[in-house]
């Protein structure tokens, strides 16, 4: 131990949800905030507690891109959530705590870049924003994101599936059995960030001896290899046994194990469901590993009603997973070569995008404008339909913090000829280096 | 006719008070090893001269407890733990618990039982302690488990004191309830042998009024009361202070207080009358406890700082070398600036003159440079005050409302008492801006505060229409609601009639009580609701029983 403390921003959101019966509602924390509060957790040496600050617009518009406006698409509970993740990552910066744990809701991992109403409970990305932040104002290059939600972090993957930079590495229950539905393996990343992105979906049942497995033999081995600044965990709690969402099988041990092995410097709470029976051990287990203390009788008193035995054939496949992604990573600097060659100057793929909490449908058209300089730009098209708005599209252009002079005003001139066709309702121009979002 | 006294460091200060004025005051030399010698000492020079039948109250802030830890005054305890899943905290303890079978949840479910012989074995470990404390995890949602070890362990080890977690508080946090039950009955025995003593002597005065013992949250019990929960009568020297502003100045609004001594000056930041409270429990010994105290800072600076030049700047305190000048002491303090500023008038203003000629540079006078060491003074009590409005602000909240809507405490009036308190709350105000007062008589607040503070109590229900219980922790109580649907209103009433009960049995007017806080919360299950969580905490908060009026003219 480093003798500093665990920072810890617990903000339960007592009073938001998305709807009165609605998962994410007052409830979800309440029990957990019981467990903690009798546990003396916020009076321990070993952990410092903070008050969430509230993130500013320009925090959140250097990830996200909302149709047809920031303001109209959140709340405040958002604003407080987002800030919650940059205050716990700043107490680490400034040297205040070995790490943090933002234990915050609403969660964010589901939301993209381009936003029109909320899908998988999320509207805003919390980690992506923390991330981006740290790197505005920090001066951090490399992070990690270690997503340990049982759904597949499709938001925090769309956000960063051009950046060679995130390594996102996600495990979760297989996308043809669960929300959201996607997190295949052949989901790397685009040519210019190939390899970037690590999708190790698992069957249902999957316990903490397969977990545990996988994380041993893959993920913490890949994590040397890439040698992140930071690590980030995305600390979603609902592959527990007993949540109602998902079917696996993992245990609060389980999860304070992987927390102790994966030494994130940071980690936000994501999902979790079983506000009972699962949150309150969970995260108990969680902050006692991250602060250097014993987790070892956190146990779950129900515990014997968990599944213990994960079936011979979830074992065989997650040897093979462990097999075939290593030897992708392995591989990864020749494998990309030749993704580049094959899209030349430009790399396209469509993508539906479905809103389950607003009743949104959205088709987008991303093109990757590959560039030999740099990482050249991004576009968006993107037309949603259903919900508050009921028609909107956006035609979106993205150049980064290291985009050259030349990218950055070719994605300039798109915008600007999209507008003169107008095809598109909205018209926005995010330019990183300069850090600007502009609606053109 | 009310009797106040007060243990302090130095000196034991009593008072009387009749009709909302100071009759009489008194002072004797603290006797630490035998604190009754020197309370009497006060009381007899106080009441000369009065008819001690006329006495109608007699309360008491005592360092009794705080010196039966410090001087190791305490018994031996057996410490018996159900802590289920959790923490472990056995080195965090300042006993090695034995663990105990049995677990309570958060909802107040038994999910494991506890189990009898495995009680009476640990008692059979436990026969050379002199006193007993039984905790369970989360008792304060259902005490059954927790107050049924603690019988059987009566039955075991007979005669001895044990003391149940969930009697001392009725709020969530198990580590300090375990903290908290250990050093009450660690100085259970010493407590009660100085209730009965200084019973005895008040009687042989002829005082056979009521006697109450102050709290550190500024309540006072009966003294019977207090011999069940002694630890609650640590750390009360904070509480008399603030509580003698009270009921010097009665301060409405946002305030801030400075008590200025001779070392430090103790600041209390005030909301609609009452100071606010520290958000955590006392520490006893370096151990967090469960008891509430008013949240004080305290900044080196007093009459008897040591002031002196540092580089171009004019330093003032932390450190003491001594009385000032005009005391005879060898080096210039805040007091001897006071007496050149003409702020206060005591010792020889000459030789307090003479402080200040040895600090003035470049030719100028004695008065001026008064002036720039008292404002140096301030200028360090005003940055404290700063920052103790930045750590209230700082404080998590978990609601995004508290978030959106909160603001700082913005103090508009400035009280000052102390002996240098005439001189730097002014100074102090002026910096901020702000109105001030220095009420006279602050001189014995302490023991003015012990005299007028209020009889508190609370309780802490939690209804839970899905399980159909409630339960108030305080009172070891858990039964069935007779209502399937409850409103805040409702739980309100119940935990009223409730205080009621526990008021009229320790003798304590309830009828200021008041909501302290409060939750509601629907309860969900397959995208229903089923039920609803509400607690209600009630309370007869701290406060004074009226106003003093401290004329200068009686001190
Ligand atoms: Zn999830
Ligand atoms: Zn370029």
């Amino acid at each position: 131990m480093s003798g500093k403390p665990l920072g810890l921003v617990f903000f339960p959101a007592f009073d938001w949800a998305i709807s009165p019966t609605h998962p994410e509602r007052e409830e979800r924390l309440l029990y957990t905030r019981d467990q903690i509060v009798e546990e003396g957790l916020l009076d321990m040496d070993t952990i410092r507690e903070y008050k969430p600050r509230l993130a500013l617009r320009e925090d959140l518009e250097r990830v996200h891109v909302c149709v047809p406006n920031i303001m109209s698409l959140i709340t405040d509970a958002h604003r407080v959530s987002a800030g919650g993740a940059i205050t716990a990552a700043e107490a680490v910066m400034r040297g205040e705590t070995a790490r943090s744990f933002a234990l915050v809701r609403p969660p964010g991992h589901h939301a993209m870049r381009v936003v029109h109403g909320t899908r998988g409970f999320c509207t805003i990305n919390i980690e992506a924003i923390m991330i981006e932040y740290l790197r505005r104002h920090y001066g951090i290059g490399r992070v990690a994101v270690v997503d340990t939600d049982v759904h597949h972090g499709d938001g925090t993957q769309d956000i960063f599936y051009h950046d060679p930079d995130t390594l996102f590495i996600s495990f979760h229950q297989d996308g043809r059995t669960l929300y959201p539905g996607s997190g295949f393996t052949n989901e790397m990343g685009s040519p210019p960030a190939f390899g970037s992105t690590i999708n190790l979906p698992l069957p249902p049942g999957t316990n903490d001896e397969g977990l545990h497995t996988i994380l041993d033999e893959l993920i913490l081995p890949v994590l040397a290899d890439f040698q992140p600044d930071l690590i980030i965990n995305s600390a979603g709690q609902d592959n527990h046994y007993s949540d109602p969402l998902a079917n696996m099988a993992i245990t609060a041990q389980g999860y304070a194990r992987l927390a102790d092995k994966l030494k994130a410097d940071i980690a936000v709470l994501e999902g979790g469901y079983s506000i009972e029976d699962a949150l309150p051990y969970v995260n108990v287990g969680i902050i006692l590993a991250m602060a250097g203390m014993d987790y070892s009788k956190v146990i779950e008193p129900d515990i014997a009603n968990s599944v213990r035995h994960q079936a011979d054939s979830t074992t065989a496949y997650i040897r093979n997973l462990i097999a075939d992604r290593r030897a992708v990573w392995n591989a990864r600097d020749s494998l990309q070569k030749e993704a580049i060659q094959k899209a030349g100057n430009l790399w396209r793929r469509q993508k539906g995008i479905y809103y389950d909490d607003s009743g949104i449908q959205e088709r987008q058209t991303e093109s990757v404008h590959i560039c030999p300089h740099c990482r050249g730009y991004l576009t968006i098209a993107t037309e949603a339909q259903g919900g508050r708005f009921a028609c909107q599209s956006a035609f979106i252009a993205v150049s980064w913090r290291d985009s050259c002079g030349r990218c950055r005003a070719a994605a300039r001139d798109e915008v600007m000829q999209a507008k003169k066709q107008r095809q598109y309702q909205h018209y926005f121009l995010q330019d990183l280096y300069q850090d600007t979002l502009e609606k053109i | 006719m009310w009797l106040g006294i007060d243990v302090g460091g130095t000196f034991t200060d009593a008072v009387v008070i009749a009709n909302g004025e100071i009759l009489a005051q008194a002072k004797a030399p603290t006797t630490h090893t035998d604190l009754l010698s020197g309370i009497l000492a006060a009381v007899d020079l106080v009441m000369h001269g009065m008819v001690c039948s006329g006495v109608e109250r007699v309360a008491l802030s005592t360092t009794i407890v705080t010196n039966a830890v410090v001087q190791g005054k305490t018994d031996t305890v057996g410490l018996l733990l159900l802590p289920g899943p959790g923490v472990n905290l056995n080195k965090m303890l300042p006993e090695l618990p034995i663990t105990l079978a049995g677990y309570v949840d958060h909802r107040g479910r038994e999910t494991s039982l506890p189990d009898e012989k495995e009680v009476i074995k640990a008692c059979e470990q436990l026969q050379d302690r002199s006193a007993l404390a039984v905790v369970g995890k989360f008792a304060v949602r259902n005490p059954r488990q927790e107050l049924q070890v603690a019988r059987w362990v009566k039955e075991q080890l007979p005669g001895r004191h044990v003391t149940a977690g969930s009697s001392i508080s009725g709020a969530l946090n198990f580590w300090r309830r375990t903290n908290s039950a250990y050093y009450n009955s660690a100085v259970h025995r010493h407590f009660g042998e100085f209730s009965t003593a200084i019973t005895t002597a008040l009687q042989q005065r002829q005082i056979t009024a009521p006697v109450f013992v102050l709290k550190a949250d500024g309540g006072t019990l009966p003294l019977v009361v207090a011999e069940q929960n002694p630890v609650e009568t640590i750390f009360t020297g904070p509480a008399a202070s603030v509580l003698g502003i009270m009921a010097m100045t009665a301060p409405s609004g946002e305030t801030v207080s400075l008590d200025v001594g001779g070392t430090t000056t103790d600041i209390a930041l005030w909301q609609d009358g009452l100071p606010l409270f520290a958000s955590r429990g006392a520490r006893i010994n370096g151990f967090p406890t469960a008891v509430r105290a008013f949240w004080m800072r305290s900044v080196g600076i007093g009459g008897d700082s040591f002031v002196r030049w540092e580089g171009e700047q004019i330093k003032v305190g932390p450190m003491r070398l001594g009385p000032a000048m005009a005391l005879g002491g060898e080096y210039p303090t805040v007091s001897d600036a006071l007496i050149v500023a003409g702020h206060v008038h005591f010792g020889d203003r000459a030789a307090a003159m003479k402080a200040m000629e040895k600090l003035t540079r470049n030719g100028g006078s004695s008065e001026n440079t008064a002036a720039l060491v008292l404002e140096a003074a301030a200028t360090i009590i005003h940055q404290e005050i700063d920052a103790m409005i930045l750590e209230q602000a700082a404080e998590p909240v978990y609601k995004v409302d508290d978030i959106i809507n909160g603001r700082p405490i913005a103090p508009e009036l400035l009280i000052g008492v102390g002996g240098a308190a005439p001189g730097l709350a002014p100074l102090v105000a002026k910096i901020r801006g702000i109105d001030y007062q220095t009420p006279p008589g602050a001189m014995v607040a302490n023991a003015v505060g012990a005299a007028v503070a209020r009889p508190t109590t609370e309780v802490t229900l939690r209804a839970d229409t899905s399980q159909g219980i409630y339960t108030v922790a305080e009172l070891g109580l858990r039964q069935k609601l007779t209502k399937r649907s409850l409103t805040p209103t409702d739980v309100r009433d119940l935990a009223r009639q409730h205080l009621r009960e526990r008021a009229v049995q320790s003798g304590i007017n309830f009828e200021t009580a008041e909501v302290v806080y409060e939750e509601e919360f629907n309860l969900v299950r397959g995208f229903s609701t089923i039920g609803k969580i509400l607690t209600c905490r009630l309370q007869v908060k701290p406060g004074v029983l009226r106003a003093i009026c401290g004329k200068e003219g009686v001190l």
